[in-house]
């Protein structure tokens, strides 16, 4: 009788699921190469590229959060990486510093883009559909079809360097998302938002601006792609206009996978990050038997189809007349 | 053309039809299409050259007209199709295989590319009815799970990335021009063979939408499911279907641009997300489902390659190209939203 104090909540949410999911597989991950995930090189590139991957999913989180998508994330990723590397080569500004300007940069084109879609009153996915279209054309601007290299050889070092057998880039994404987290569970602002995006009406009768949730939610959307930005320009040491292009899908399945519902009004950020951990995993386990790219697609795909239909099937079972409550038991059915 | 082509938007009828006539947004896009024409045959009279841009242009056309019927297909329910490329591109597979494997004609090989689409379609439409899941999530792990199926399928049965042979006929569509099939003195018009066959889907879509049974219930189903429900029609086979028609399309938009291109291969499809939406969108047809604009999809996808077509003559880079289409996709739905709010204003004083 004592488990059923803490046993309920915690083991039902789809977080916990997603975690032993991910736990098993990297266990299964390391049996099957024999040990090999564990060696310090192989865990360190584990984490290293799960950085960007995390980063993007939250960019898109956000967005999701007030019902809303944001196309733009991985071009806007790309436009922001090639403007630092610019600012760094050509206008010569020291890293920090074109680091601060990609951020900025990433956030105003967010806020474009919730301008755009408050004072049009056009649906975000046009909007952003459209202004996707424009950044691919500015990123090609900045450089052309030429590649940036040789930037600032401390921001490279940093990408690569590791704090207590941690990759810095990654412990950069955690902060982030713990960030994130806390912008959502502890500040007004944050509650705001998920108000807005749970029902836009009802938040405008408790006297919640929409349009600032919606303003705010693109914003911190296109700066979380700027961050993301500055991570791919330190990890990988030489950017082209084609950086952001493989970003758009993953960006979506990594908040879906983790639970996110589209319709707005619900986030999480354990549940996003823990799906980019996953369908990073599907990555190490292809490079590590070569197998080609595309089953790592095949199996994403089917991966976020079986989550949708499992919830769906889940949603069915928990709206089901619940069968009369034992007194243990009762607690469990208050979704 | 007009009349038959348009359903008119879920707005009351009577508002609708108080609007003025420059409140039409079809209106509007004939205007900027005559524009755009003017404009880039001023700025370079090659422009309407007949053999090296107007003929390749059509083609084009006609493909991209098709991409977006695949998209406004669903959108008339208020769904959305990610997929639309990997549609396209398991059908052009199909069609290869059949080819390959059977050798049987162009028309029988089309033909089941065409099941084969309409086959996902009516997949993602049936999950989407029973799970309840949002179309995008849905349609969007097809597409991720399409990608890679069909690189795997090309690298099995294909030496690379494309068909070797492809049916006799292919090259017919793909080169000539009515102007090649002459009686007598008489020659047709400098028009790609492949345009009759855009022409006839969009005009087969139209007039479903229009005055079939079946194409005005998914529009009651898309302006109100619960509505839908009540009045009796059946919803659950009503996406089914009008998902099955997207794939259909689709796999036509990927035979159309594999004549195009000369060949079926992996690549096909790879591009038509966003011209899938750019074209209905522009077109006035909506999101949220319930209204659809054929005339305007075409209007839509037909601005968009001028735009193309016209840049490049003026030597833009392809990259470069898409800030500018992306430019006018804000600009004319901005302009659209500031015609709607004046014209309703003044039908509302009047």
């Amino acid at each position: 009788m004592t488990a059923v104090a803490f046993s309920p909540r915690v083991f039902r949410t789809s977080e916990f699921t997603l975690g032993v999911v991910a736990f098993a597989g990297f266990v299964g991950l390391t049996i099957a190469t024999s040990g090999n995930m564990l060696s310090a090189g192989t865990l360190a590139a584990f984490f290293r590229f799960l950085a960007v991957p995390m980063v993007i999913g939250l960019a898109q989180m956000v967005v999701l959060a007030i019902g809303q998508m944001n196309l733009s994330v991985g071009v806007l990723t790309g436009f922001c990486a090639m403007a630092s590397a610019w600012l760094m080569i050509e206008a010569g500004l020291p890293a920090w510093l074109a680091v601060l300007a990609a951020l900025a940069l990433g956030a105003l084109v967010g806020l474009v883009n919730g301008l755009l879609v408050v004072f049009t009153r056009i649906n975000a996915f046009i909007v952003t559909l459209a202004t996707m279209t424009i950044i691919e054309g500015l990123r090609y601007g900045v450089h052309g079809p030429d590649t940036f290299q040789d930037y600032s050889p401390g921001l490279v070092r940093l990408g690569r360097a590791s704090i207590l057998g941690l990759p810095v880039v990654f412990v950069v994404a955690v902060v982030v998302a713990i960030g994130v987290g806390l912008f959502f569970a502890r500040t007004v602002a944050g509650r705001h938002l998920l108000a807005s995006g749970g029902s836009p009406f009802a938040a405008r009768l408790s006297g919640v601006s929409n349009d600032r949730s919606i303003l705010l939610a693109h914003a911190l959307s296109g700066l979380l792609a700027g961050v993301a930005a500055v991570l791919t320009v330190a990890l990988s040491g030489s950017v082209n206009a084609s950086i952001g292009d493989d970003l758009l899908l993953p960006s979506f399945a990594a908040p879906i996978i983790g639970g996110v519902a589209l319709a707005g009004g619900v986030v999480s950020v354990t549940g996003t990050c823990l799906a980019a951990f996953l369908v990073r995993l599907v990555d190490v386990a292809r490079a590590q038997f070569g197998i080609g790219q595309q089953w790592v697609d095949l199996i994403v795909g089917a991966v976020v189809l079986g989550v949708v239909l499992i919830g769906a099937v889940r949603g069915k079972l928990a709206s089901r007349p619940s069968r009369p409550a034992t007194s243990a038991g009762s607690s469990r059915r208050t979704s | 053309m007009t009349a038959l082509l348009e359903t008119p938007p879920e707005a009351p009828a009577a508002r609708a039809r108080s609007l003025p006539l420059w409140a039409n947004p079809r209106l509007g896009l004939l205007v900027l299409l005559v524009v755009l024409v003017v404009l880039f045959t001023a700025l370079r009279p090659s422009f309407l050259d007949v053999d090296f841009t107007l003929v390749p242009m059509q083609a084009d056309i006609s493909v991209y007209v098709v991409v977006g019927l695949a998209q406004l297909a669903v959108l008339s329910l208020g769904h959305m199709n990610m997929a639309v490329g990997r549609m396209a591109a398991m059908s052009a597979f199909a069609m290869g295989l059949a080819y390959q494997e059977l050798g049987t004609p162009l028309v029988v090989d089309v033909l089941i590319g065409l099941a084969v689409g309409a086959g996902l379609g009516a997949l993602a439409g049936l999950v989407i009815s029973r799970t309840g899941v949002n179309s995008f999530v849905v349609t969007l792990a097809l597409d991720f799970a399409l990608v890679g199926l069909v690189s795997l399928l090309y690298a099995k049965a294909t030496d690379g990335v494309s068909f070797g042979a492809q049916p006799g006929g292919m090259a017919a569509l793909r080169t000539d021009t009515f102007a090649d099939y002459c009686a007598g003195n008489v020659c047709g018009p400098p028009v790609p063979l492949i345009v009759p066959i855009a022409v006839v889907a969009a005009l087969l879509v139209g007039l479903l939408f229009r005055w079939s049974r079946t194409g005005r219930e998914i529009l009651m189903t898309g302006a109100s499911v619960k509505a839908a429900e009540l009045s009796g029609i059946p919803v659950g086979r009503r996406v089914v279907q009008a998902h099955a028609l997207s794939g259909l399309l689709s796999g036509l938009a990927g035979f159309l641009l594999a004549v195009n291109n000369g060949a079926f291969s992996a690549g096909i499809g790879d591009a038509f997300l966003l011209p899938s939406f750019l074209a209905p969108v522009l077109g006035g047809t909506l999101l949220v489902g319930g209204a659809v604009s054929v005339l305007g999809t075409f209007l839509g996808a037909t601005i968009t390659q001028v735009i193309y077509k016209g840049l490049n003559l003026l030597q833009f880079q392809v990259d470069q190209l898409k800030l500018y289409i992306g430019l006018v996709l804000i600009v004319a739905l901005s302009l659209d939203r500031v015609r709607h709010v004046l014209a309703e204003r003044r039908g509302a004083r009047a």
